[in-house]
């Protein structure tokens, strides 16, 4: 895989990424610009909307634990004011506490602190492209909250309630390990339409506004009038 | 019988027909009881032989002399001065019998004194029983033989009245005494005997009721009940002594406090059947205080005249009441209780009615009083009713303790059923906080520290062996806390996070990953499936997959999942890891990895590779062993597959160590 050599030609896709800890930082941005992305760097929050004040990038990767704050504000913001970035969480382990929180204000992927150098691009080309990238462990914590429950469980709040039938099938197909061209067969859809499904799925557990974060914390109990 | 035309017009606006047909069924029930009542009253009683009565007799009182006939009445007075006073004669001859002649009374009121040829034999008012005049008690005399004259013999009978009502002298029979006292013996059995024997029994159904209530306080029917019966039971035992009774005010009081008791059996009534207290429900026992107030403070004539003035109507308004009552609660419940009740009740208002025309003189002949006797219907009727009722109340009992039984038998299966769902989610809940809890410090600490490492040895030259070692710890990392949470006991979702893990790994090396799957569901779920039995499966698959990275250089690695039926027909699953590099052999058995195969020489290190795969393979029989599965390593030329079989079950505990 070189997406280098393929995308260089064309105009470079704008990053930017937040991390506070330098190695990784450096190690990210090292992966990114190789393969031919533009990529500004921030260490904490403040640089963070200083270079979003100068320049709005196509991909904001954020890392959630700030220094100077939660990534979750920046994507929040981000979402809100630049509609067309996508945003992508930077996660050590991709577990779902912090990635869900994040899906919930807008993100619509991780990537992996360690992920190879080619992982790291090709996933953000996807992204790009459209592909919200989505893990097995991801999609099963999402399923498992979509099924009845006495007690709210534990881990971040997530209102599965405008998921379809469908697309939280195609969560089940993705949470036991299965490809998106299997999940397709399963269900009898075209393959390419999963993608889309996904995006969707994402976009339907983001809570839009701080009065519907609200009122659906209200609607799941989490908060009593 | 007046008790019969007021039940028809207090349930005239009853409108079910059916109440109606049965309404009427009951009166005429009890129009049939009070028939045979009233032939029963006017049957007879068997007499000696009338040769042997004497009936003709000279009445001298208040002065004037007059022929009678017996029976005959004198007018009551209040004093037991100037008695009226008969004079008769019979014939005895000494010829005719050998055998004790007997003077025999069958009924008076209230006393008498007989006197043959001028000597007294009898006098009844020594008798306590004679002296009551609820009791028609016979009196005998066994005439001495030394007073019997040839020829004709004077009786004179003195008859003694007290009290209200006046006083009454039936036929008086003198003859042989083994010709009387038969017909002695027959009334004292009738009269006097048997309502000993039912006052008798109204001291034990006392007792009982006393019983009942002390332990049922909030049953104040058994309270009234008991009273009752108490009250019946010592009035009939008391002993009535005319000339020095002990305490002749409470005696009399006693002897009057028939109204009283039949207020508290009124109460009783009203208590058991209608269940509940009438506003002015204490009026019923009006009549009976105030007798019992007369009877302790007035005169005793003052009590006689105030008994039949104020006693006798309230003891029949008592009774027609409790006739009511009964009715109504046999037309609502068509009980047993009720029924008994209602034709106990008709029975002595009969008798009540009787013995008030007795009183009346209008039926004059006998002037017996069958109430007191009645009344043991009644003492009857309540003792079976109460009986009746406890049996059922104890077969309540015994079907309520028995679907109570049943019933705390399933609400137990419920709570135990809940109990387990409680618990199994209480651990699943505990679980998955431990888990985000251990994710969260792992996350800020140890998770952030290794990628640093990865991001430093990459930055550094030759350090990759550190970041090799750096994410292998990360991918172990993830691992754990991967298989903490709570999947439901279906491998696939463990699998299927061993998938994004397991391609990661495998792409930097170019080495494909061809997942296949038979079926959607996959493995069969075991519920039994805990985060260790996890654990285990993905590192032994893990071990398979560094296998082939590592040693075998292959260039595709192949999972298959999925289910068969093993040789009982039971649905297990299998996961095969096959990779396309050079295999290994094995030796030992089967049981160790040997030292020498081509993979292991192409990464160099021969012996220490060796141990290394050696160490890896026993980990994976081991690991296997642990979860009660089936591990096969089939290696060859054309690569190595490595068949997991799963167990029907999983193991609860790790004891099998291998």
């Amino acid at each position: 895989m070189t997406p280098s050599s393929d995308e260089g030609p064309a105009r470079a896709i704008t990053i930017l990424l937040v991390e506070d800890d330098a190695p990784t930082r450096w190690r990210l941005q090292d992966a990114l610009a190789k393969a031919g992305f533009d990529v500004d760097a921030a260490a904490t929050l403040t640089e963070a909307r200083a270079s979003l004040a100068k320049r709005v990038p196509r991909v904001l990767l954020t890392d959630l634990q700030l220094p100077d704050g939660h990534g979750n504000d920046l994507i929040r913001a981000t979402r809100q004011r630049h509609p067309d970035t996508e945003i992508m969480v930077i996660s050590i382990l991709g577990d779902e506490e912090s990635v869900i929180s994040a899906i919930t204000v807008g993100a619509t992927g991780y990537l992996l602190k360690d992920a190879f150098p080619t992982d790291i691009a090709t996933t953000v080309h996807d992204l790009v492209a459209g592909h919200s990238p989505i893990s097995a462990s991801i999609a099963r914590f999402i399923v498992k909250r979509t099924q009845a429950s006495v007690e709210p469980p534990p881990g971040p709040p997530l209102n599965t309630t405008r998921l379809t039938p469908r697309e939280i099938d195609i969560l089940w197909g993705i949470a036991k390990g299965f490809s998106y061209a299997e999940i397709a067969g399963h269900l009898g859809l075209s393959r390419q339409t999963v993608p889309g499904h996904i995006k969707s799925i994402y976009r339907k557990l983001e809570v839009h506004t701080r009065g519907e974060a609200v009122f659906e914390a209200v609607q799941q109990g989490l908060i009593k009038l | 019988m007046t008790d019969e035309a007021v039940k028809p017009a207090a349930f005239g606006g009853l409108k079910s027909r059916k109440s109606l047909s049965w309404l009427f069924q009951y009166v005429l029930l009890q129009v049939l009881i009070a028939i045979v009542c009233i032939v029963a009253l006017r049957h007879p009683l068997s007499a000696p032989p009338p040769r042997y009565s004497v009936t003709a007799f000279d009445l001298q009182d208040r002065g004037t002399t007059q022929s009678v006939t017996l029976p005959d009445f004198v007018p009551s007075r209040l004093s037991m001065q100037e008695p009226a006073s008969y004079t008769g004669s019979f014939d005895w001859s000494e010829g005719e019998a050998r055998s004790a002649w007997s003077v025999y009374l069958p009924r008076f009121t209230n006393g008498v004194q007989v006197t043959v040829n001028g000597v007294e034999i009898l006098d009844s008012r020594r008798d306590p029983s004679a002296n009551r005049l609820d009791r028609a008690t016979p009196e005998i005399a066994v005439i001495p033989a030394s007073l019997l004259r040839e020829g004709p013999n004077e009786l004179a009978i003195r008859l003694f009245v007290w009290g209200p009502i006046s006083g009454f002298l039936d036929r008086v029979y003198v003859g042989p005494d083994a010709a009387l006292r038969p017909f002695y013996g027959q009334r004292t059995l009738l009269f006097v005997n048997l309502p000993m024997v039912f006052a008798a029994w109204q001291g034990i159904l006392a007792v009982i009721l006393i019983v009942l209530w002390s332990v049922r306080r909030q049953e104040w029917a058994y309270g009234a009940l008991a009273a009752a019966m108490a009250l019946g039971a010592i009035q009939a035992f008391l002993p009535t002594v005319v000339d020095q009774p002990t305490f002749p005010r409470l005696t009399a009081t006693l002897i009057a406090s028939a109204p009283l008791e039949s207020g508290f059996v009124l109460a009783f009534g009203i208590l058991f059947f209608a269940r509940k207290w009438p506003r002015y429900g204490a009026l019923i026992f009006a009549p009976g205080v105030l007798l019992v107030l007369v009877g302790l403070f007035g005169s005793s004539g003052q009590l006689g005249k105030l008994f039949v003035v104020v006693g006798l109507p309230a003891i029949g308004l008592n009774l027609v009441l409790l006739a009511l009552i009964a009715a109504w609660s046999e037309l609502r419940r068509q009980d047993v209780p009720s029924l008994l009740l209602g034709c106990a009740v008709t029975i002595v208002l009969t008798c009540l009615i009787h013995d008030v025309l007795a009183v009346v003189q209008i039926l004059p002949d006998r002037r017996i009083f069958f109430t007191g006797l009645s009344y043991a219907a009644m003492v009857i009727a309540i003792g079976a009713g109460l009986t009746w009722r406890f049996a059922r109340a104890l077969n309540q009992v015994d079907g309520f303790a028995a679907r109570l039984v049943i019933q705390v038998r399933e609400a137990e299966e419920k709570l135990k059923a809940s109990f387990a769902r409680e618990e199994e989610r209480a651990r699943a809940a505990a679980l998955a906080r431990e888990r985000a809890r251990l994710m969260r410090d792992l996350h800020d600490g140890l998770g952030g520290q290794l990628v640093s490492i990865v991001a430093l040895s990459e930055r550094g030259e030759g350090g990759t062996g550190i970041g090799d070692a750096a994410r292998a710890a990360l991918k172990d990392l993830r691992l754990v806390i991967d298989s903490m949470d709570d999947i439901g006991g279906d491998l696939m979702l463990a699998l299927g996070s061993w998938r994004d893990r397991a391609s990661a790994q495998l792409r930097p090396h170019g080495i494909a990953l061809n997942w296949r799957a038979a079926t959607p569901q996959g493995l069969p779920v075991h519920p039994e499936l805990r985060p260790w039995h996890v654990i285990q499966i993905v590192r032994i698959l893990d071990e398979a997959l560094t296998n082939a990275v590592k040693h075998a250089g292959a260039t595709q690695v192949a999972v298959g999942i999925d289910t068969f039926a093993d040789a009982s027909g039971f649905a297990r699953g299998s996961i095969t890891v096959e990779d396309d590099g050079k295999g290994f052999a094995i030796a030992g058995g089967g049981d160790e990895l040997a030292a020498g195969g081509d993979a292991i020489k192409a990464d160099g290190d021969a012996a220490a590779d060796g141990e290394t795969a050696g160490r890896g393979l026993r980990n994976m029989r081991g690991r296997a062993a642990r979860c009660g599965a089936e591990l096969e390593l089939v290696s060859g030329a054309g690569g190595t597959r490595v068949r997991l079989t799963l167990p029907r079950r999983f193991p609860d505990s790790d004891a099998v160590a291998g």
